[in-house]
């Protein structure tokens, strides 16, 4: 095996919501950064939305995660050039200020202008055209949960996305905004370097400085290994790969400890007309019981449609025949639990770990029977609940049934957030990092990620991680001068 | 102790060779028993994809599946023991249960998306 060596004044490890904005911050101002992502980069439109070649090409372990407890917690990670941005369904929110004042309150994060964030989010929404669907030619499947929440009198919206459309397109006609097709060619036209397919071993700390990081890569189907000498090094690798590079690293402190999601729950809606788009997903939401809880909806292809049947197969399998009319929602939580990140000597994947409250139990059960509520004021038929033991819910008598047979360890979890692995602030008894991301104790590491974020923000959270991100980049470019 | 000689490095690297092996006909059962009327090529191809998956499974997870798939090979290689492997395969036990679960999930949505018209039994007409 050949090794390599690579310098860089600024190496910045994952190109997702967190990386590629700190890089072109960084870049602009004239700093030689260097990106190692370590997954390929995938042309957007290459590969089906949603599709299981998605997961195989773009996802960690296939789409295949989970954080151990009871229950199990499924996740998904992005992994590829521009990270999750590439994956997920887009769905943009801005912080909510009543959640940056209480971060400020309780970590103790210095210097943090909720009006600076909004001011940077505004350019972030310029940036990736985040926008609604023009003319309000929302796909069926979201129309339906608008509509069933408007009969209730619910309080709904629709969720801005990362878009662009052409003139007169609908919702299915959106091309994604994301990092490889904005912040990245951004950086990298201004000089920062991308290797992607390079994965970043663990670096080394001397006297509170770190210097250099160890990679594995593949060129031209040989294995390459490494060293990449550096500056200052940016950890952007997410809420469980960034603690987990730290930990590797042999960094202690308040580092993968405090992991937070939003845990969802799932039902399949079967309505009397063919409504299914299997490759996007419905952009309203209902915050009626937000931020503890919240609704919206789900990718539908016809696998995930199965799969959203596979706990009740025996009784409720014949759904799948008539897939065309069925879409699946999903109930997601502010959880008040939280997990753990742990590398493992010896193993290249941290054991995460993730524990639901009793509170969070309950919340599951009362929330995925509202949204049960909901979807039959949407017009649904039938609605399957993704729990063992379910009944098929055809009525509001039937609620009260289900209800008392959910148990949470009886359910699918799955989170498609994660957060708050390394939170920021100067309360070193809560943050593993400083008011602007600087792991507190090493003098030039700096984690730019959803790991800062102190808990999880009850809204789509990549809005926050970006400009958080940028705040934080834009206090480091005026701290430190490029050395060019 | 080297970290690549540590045994936890070692399961993990050395399940690449060995999980297809143990994962497939396991896979090729639970398929079977569970949609009788899904065509042998169609279960074979769904088999080989759950064993695909499961050989890129993060490392701790690889190693949890990997010693409940070595249990369940076991059994489907001793006389009654397919009936012990559907027994459990059929109950939701704790942990054990969760193997089954996966061949499953991954199974039911790589044959409903790559043949959308299969039925629930898994014929396509």
């Amino acid at each position: 095996m050949s090794v390599e060596r690579l310098d860089a004044e600024v190496l910045i490890v994952g190109s997702g919501a967190g990386g590629a904005t700190t890089a072109t911050v960084l870049a602009e101002a004239g700093f030689d950064v260097l990106v190692v992502e370590e997954g390929p980069w995938v042309e957007q439109g290459s590969v089906v939305p949603f599709s299981l070649e998605q997961m195989d090409r773009q996802y960690r372990g296939g789409g295949v995660t989970a954080a151990i407890g009871l229950p199990t917690v499924a996740y998904t990670e992005g992994r590829c050039a521009g990270g999750g941005t590439e994956v997920n369904s887009g769905l943009y929110r801005r912080a909510p200020g009543e959640i940056v004042d209480r971060w400020i309150q309780q970590y103790r994060i210095e210097d943090l202008d909720p009006d600076e964030l909004e001011s940077i989010s505004s350019e972030v929404e310029r940036e990736l055209s985040v926008q609604p669907v023009p003319g309000g030619r929302w796909g069926e499947p979201s129309d339906r949960l608008r509509r069933g929440a408007a009969a209730l009198g619910w309080k709904h919206d629709e969720s801005p996305r990362w878009m662009s459309y052409p003139a007169g397109g609908t919702a299915v006609d959106g091309r994604r905004q994301s990092m490889t097709r904005t912040y990245l060619p951004r950086a990298m036209a201004a000089g920062a370097r991308l290797i992607t397919d390079c994965r970043i071993g663990r670096f080394e700390v001397h006297n509170g400085r770190a210097d250099s990081a160890t990679f594995e890569r593949t060129v031209d189907g040989r294995p390459v290994s490494g060293v990449i000498r550096f500056r200052h090094l940016f950890v952007c690798g997410g809420a469980i790969q960034t603690p987990a590079l730290l930990q590797r690293s042999k960094v202690r402190g308040r580092i993968g400890k405090t992991l937070a999601v939003h845990p969802t729950v799932k039902l399949a809606a079967r309505f009397p007309d063919e409504l299914n788009i299997p490759d996007d997903v419905p952009v309203h939401q209902v915050k009626e019981f937000a931020p503890g809880l919240s609704f919206g909806g789900s990718a539908s292809h016809p696998g995930l449609v199965a799969l959203s049947l596979l706990d009740n197969w025996k009784d409720h399998s014949t759904a799948v025949d008539s897939w065309r009319r069925i879409s699946v929602y999903y109930a997601a939580i502010s959880s008040e639990g939280r997990g753990r990140v742990q590398a493992i000597p010896g193993l290249r994947d941290p054991l995460v770990t993730y524990h639901l409250t009793a509170r969070d139990k309950a919340l599951l059960g009362s929330g995925l029977t509202r949204l049960a509520y909901l979807m039959l004021n949407a017009g649904a038929e039938e609605v399957f609940p993704s729990f063992r033991g379910a009944p098929i819910v055809r009525s509001g008598a039937d609620l009260v049934g289900m209800q008392s047979r959910f148990s949470a360890s009886k359910a699918s979890v799955m989170t498609v957030h994660l957060c708050s692995t390394v939170p920021l602030g100067e309360n070193t008894e809560r943050c593993g990092a400083d008011s602007f991301g600087r792991v507190h104790g090493l003098s030039n590491v700096f984690v730019n990620d959803a790991s800062l974020l102190p808990d999880a923000p009850g809204v789509n959270p990549q809005g926050t991680v970006m400009a958080l991100a940028i705040r934080n980049a834009r206090r480091f470019v005026n701290t430190e001068n490029p050395r060019g | 102790m080297s970290p690549l000689t540590r045994p936890a490095a070692v399961v993990a690297s050395r399940g690449d060779d060995l999980l297809p092996r143990l994962v497939e006909p396991v896979a090729d059962l639970v398929l079977a028993t569970d949609l009788p009327g899904l065509a042998e090529d169609r279960r074979r191809r769904a088999a080989t994809f759950i064993a695909s998956r499961c050989t890129g499974l993060p490392s701790v997870m690889k190693i949890g599946v990997a010693l409940v798939a070595a249990l369940f090979r076991l059994l489907i290689a001793v006389p009654g023991g397919r009936l012990v492997v559907g027994f459990l395969a059929a109950h939701p036990l704790p942990l054990v249960g969760e193997y089954p679960r996966l061949i499953r999930s991954l199974g039911y949505a790589f044959i409903w998306e790559t043949w959308p018209e299969t039925h629930p039994d898994g014929s396509a007409e």
